[in-house]
Order: C-alpha cells, then sequence, then structure tokens
C-alpha cells in the first residue's frame, strides 16, 4: 500500500513497488488507507507519508499498531531530510523502517530487504 | 538529445516545439505529454535530456510532478513554461529543482536564454 | 490601497499574447468600443486568495476560430470545437496569469473555463475593461472582484 497525498509520488512508489514484484494499492492520505483496510485489504507492506491531510503519517501509524489484527503490516515511512528527527517518535509508535528523499529505487529495495519483505 | 514538453494544452505543445524549432533547436527530438502521469510514464521508459512543464494542469500540478521526481532521486534536466511568472514563483520553482521560469508569451530569444546554458 | 491593473494594463497584456503567438502585426489589435455578439466565445480563469475574482476573455466566435487556426497553424475552416475550447482556455490562462503578476498575492490561478455565451461569476463585480477589435471582430479583455 502506497499512502501519499501526491499522486505523483504514488505513481513513482507504486512503480518502483510493481518492480520489485508487488501488487499496489493506493491511497491519498492515513484515513483512506485505514479505510482501505478497514474493508479488508491486508498488505505485506504500507509506505506511508510523512505529511497528509486528513490523517498524517504518524497518526496512520497509531491507529495500525492499536488493531491486533494489523500487526503484521510492516510499516516503512517516506519522509524529508527535515522531518528526520521526527521519525523518532514514528519508531516509537510502531514503524519498522523509513526512507529518505530523495530516495533512489534501490534505497527502498534495500531497506524492503533488511525487512525481509521483498517477493523475490 | 530529448526534450519532453508536458502540457495539457495542445496549442501550447505546439507553440512550445515550434518555438523550439525558431530557437536553433531543431537538431533535438521532440516528445510530448499531456498531463503528469503521461510524463511520469515517459521518464521511466526512456528518460530525457530535459523536462519543459506547464506549471497549472489537471489531477497534477507541474510543481507537483518535479517535486516527486526529485523526491525520487531523479535530477533530469526541468524548467517551467507558465503564464504566471511572479519573483516568488521563480523563487519557488528554483527550490522544488527547476532549473529556470520561461513566462507565457514568450519569444523564441526567451528559449535560446533559459535553454542554452542546459543544452549546450 | 494595493495596485489594481489598470485597463491599459489589460490592453498591453493581452497585446504580448497577440503579437506573440497569434498575430505579428501590433496594429491588428486595436482600441475600439464595439458590440459583442450574444454567441460570443468567453474564456476565464478565476483567482482565490489574496484577491478573489475572475479575468474574462470574450470574443465573437470567428475571432475564436481565427485565435485557433493561429496557434494551431490550421485554415480557419478546418478549426474543431475543441481546438477553439484549447486555444481560447490557454489564451484567457495567459492573459490571467500574467494579470495575476499585477494584483496583490498569494493568489492560486484555476484552471481555464470556455463557454459560449456570457459567464455569470455571482457576487463578482468588473473593476476594469478594455475593448478591442481584432481583424474588425470584437475582443473584450475585463477583470472581475468578488464583493468581500
Amino acid at each position: 500500500m502506497v499512502i501519499d497525498d501526491s499522486s505523483a509520488m504514488r505513481l513513482i512508489l507504486g512503480r518502483i513497488m510493481r518492480s520489485l514484484g508487488f501488487d499496489v494499492v493506493e491511497a491519498p492520505n492515513g484515513a483512506e488507507a485505514i479505510a482501505r483496510l478497514q474493508s479488508g485489504a491486508m498488505p505485506d507492506i504500507a509506505l506511508v507519508d510523512w505529511n497528509m491531510p486528513v490523517m498524517d503519517g504518524l497518526a496512520f501509524v497509531n491507529a495500525v499498531r492499536r488493531e491486533e489484527k494489523w500487526r503484521q503490516i510492516t510499516l516503512m515511512m517516506v519522509t524529508t531530510e527535515s522531518e528526520q528527527s521526527q521519525i523518532v517518535r514514528a519508531l516509537a509508535a510502531g514503524a519498522h523502517e523509513y526512507v529518505i528523499k530523495p530516495f533512489t529505487p534501490d534505497a527502498i529495495a534495500d531497506k524492503l530487504a533488511l525487512l525481509g519483505v521483498l517477493a523475490y | 538529445m530529448r526534450i519532453l514538453i508536458v502540457d495539457d494544452s495542445r496549442a501550447m505543445r505546439l507553440i512550445v516545439a515550434r518555438t523550439l524549432r525558431l530557437a536553433g533547436y531543431e537538431e533535438h527530438e521532440l516528445i510530448e505529454a499531456v498531463d503528469g502521469r503521461h510524463a511520469l510514464d515517459v521518464v521511466a521508459e526512456e528518460p530525457p535530456d530535459l523536462v519543459l512543464c506547464d506549471w497549472n494542469m489537471p489531477q497534477m500540478s507541474g510543481l507537483e510532478l518535479l517535486t516527486a521526481l526529485r523526491g525520487a532521486g531523479s535530477s533530469i534536466p526541468f524548467g517551467f513554461v507558465t503564464s504566471e511568472a511572479s519573483p516568488q514563483m521563480r523563487v519557488t520553482a528554483l527550490q522544488a529543482g527547476a532549473m529556470f521560469l520561461i513566462a507565457k508569451p514568450f519569444t523564441a530569444q526567451d528559449f535560446q536564454d533559459a535553454l542554452d546554458p542546459v543544452l549546450a | 490601497m494595493p495596485y489594481i491593473p489598470s485597463a491599459d494594463d489589460l490592453e498591453v497584456i493581452t497585446r504580448e499574447v497577440w503579437t506573440s503567438f497569434l498575430d505579428g502585426d501590433p496594429a491588428g489589435l486595436i482600441a475600439t468600443s464595439s458590440e459583442m455578439p450574444a454567441d460570443k466565445i468567453t474564456g476565464c480563469v478565476h483567482l482565490t486568495g489574496a484577491y478573489t475574482g475572475s479575468i474574462m476573455l470574450q470574443c465573437s466566435p470567428p475571432a475564436a476560430r481565427q485565435a485557433a487556426a493561429a496557434l494551431f497553424s490550421i485554415a480557419p475552416e478546418n478549426v474543431t470545437q475543441s481546438e477553439v475550447v484549447d486555444a481560447i482556455g490557454e489564451i484567457a490562462n495567459m492573459v490571467g496569469g500574467n494579470v495575476k503578476s499585477m494584483l496583490p498575492g498569494p493568489s492560486a490561478l484555476s484552471l481555464p473555463s470556455v463557454v459560449q455565451g456570457l459567464l455569470s461569476v455571482p457576487g463578482a463585480q468588473v473593476v476594469r475593461e478594455v475593448q478591442l477589435s481584432w481583424h474588425a471582430q470584437p475582443l473584450f479583455v475585463s477583470l472581475w472582484q468578488q464583493a468581500s
């Protein structure tokens, strides 16, 4: 699942994830992503933008971690340099990993390999 | 060299292509995209050497496209061709990673001034 | 009192667009009052923010076809409706974008709309208007402001 308010970024991340063998579901913010999860979507991993309207990345991580049934979803934050200091909060809230923009497709693949979710 | 022209107006894409030829860039390959999504497809398939992009487009603005490209690690030379050319606009464009901003209406000279340093 | 572009400013901007892309002859566009037909083509962009209002461009259907013909480098009789919409929309975008640069900011510029006939914007009043003629066809450019 790719969660970002920028349709351009969703397209780019979606393409990267598909090239790594994933099927991709998109959401423009945390609230829509939660709605998708509630209607049955069960992604192996969610790439989560930090700054989004309605429900931001941190709030999304908190919401996901509150539910037992979503425990196995790996959460990876996608963040900018200036938000790096806030990543500690996301990790404390239950995110597993983060990648900083500008990222390369290899950087994403490396992080996914670290997490053990790469669909080889 | 490949130059990608992104504008939802076919009239403007024609004018940009025409002006590129008038400005002496007729030996370069010109490709067109009707919107940001289409532009991302082109960039993913065969990255151009330069992107000339409108600012205001439906679904995805030029700024959103550029921001996402830079966020995904792309250093493709990128310039805006826009009807709004205030100093603040130029600053926003440059900060987002654009190399120049050409104001509409423009002349062949405007194109030469902006593109010569990039395509030399 | 913030500066609001004058009718002369609207004319200068329209001329720049015209001589750049539509008619290299500066004498092709003249300032003259005339009558705008009921079946006029209207292109419009809206501003929202520090300045809230609209910039409207109206012209006769033959002028709209001429404009599209010039932009697309085709004969006026071969111009399609979608080409007229594209051309008038882009012209409204260019005139509007340049007018926006002279208005108090920051504001957001909308995508253009093009209709045949009168476009009414509820609550808006015209604050500037220039009446021009292009090859004997009427062309009006107006700036509207939303009443606060």
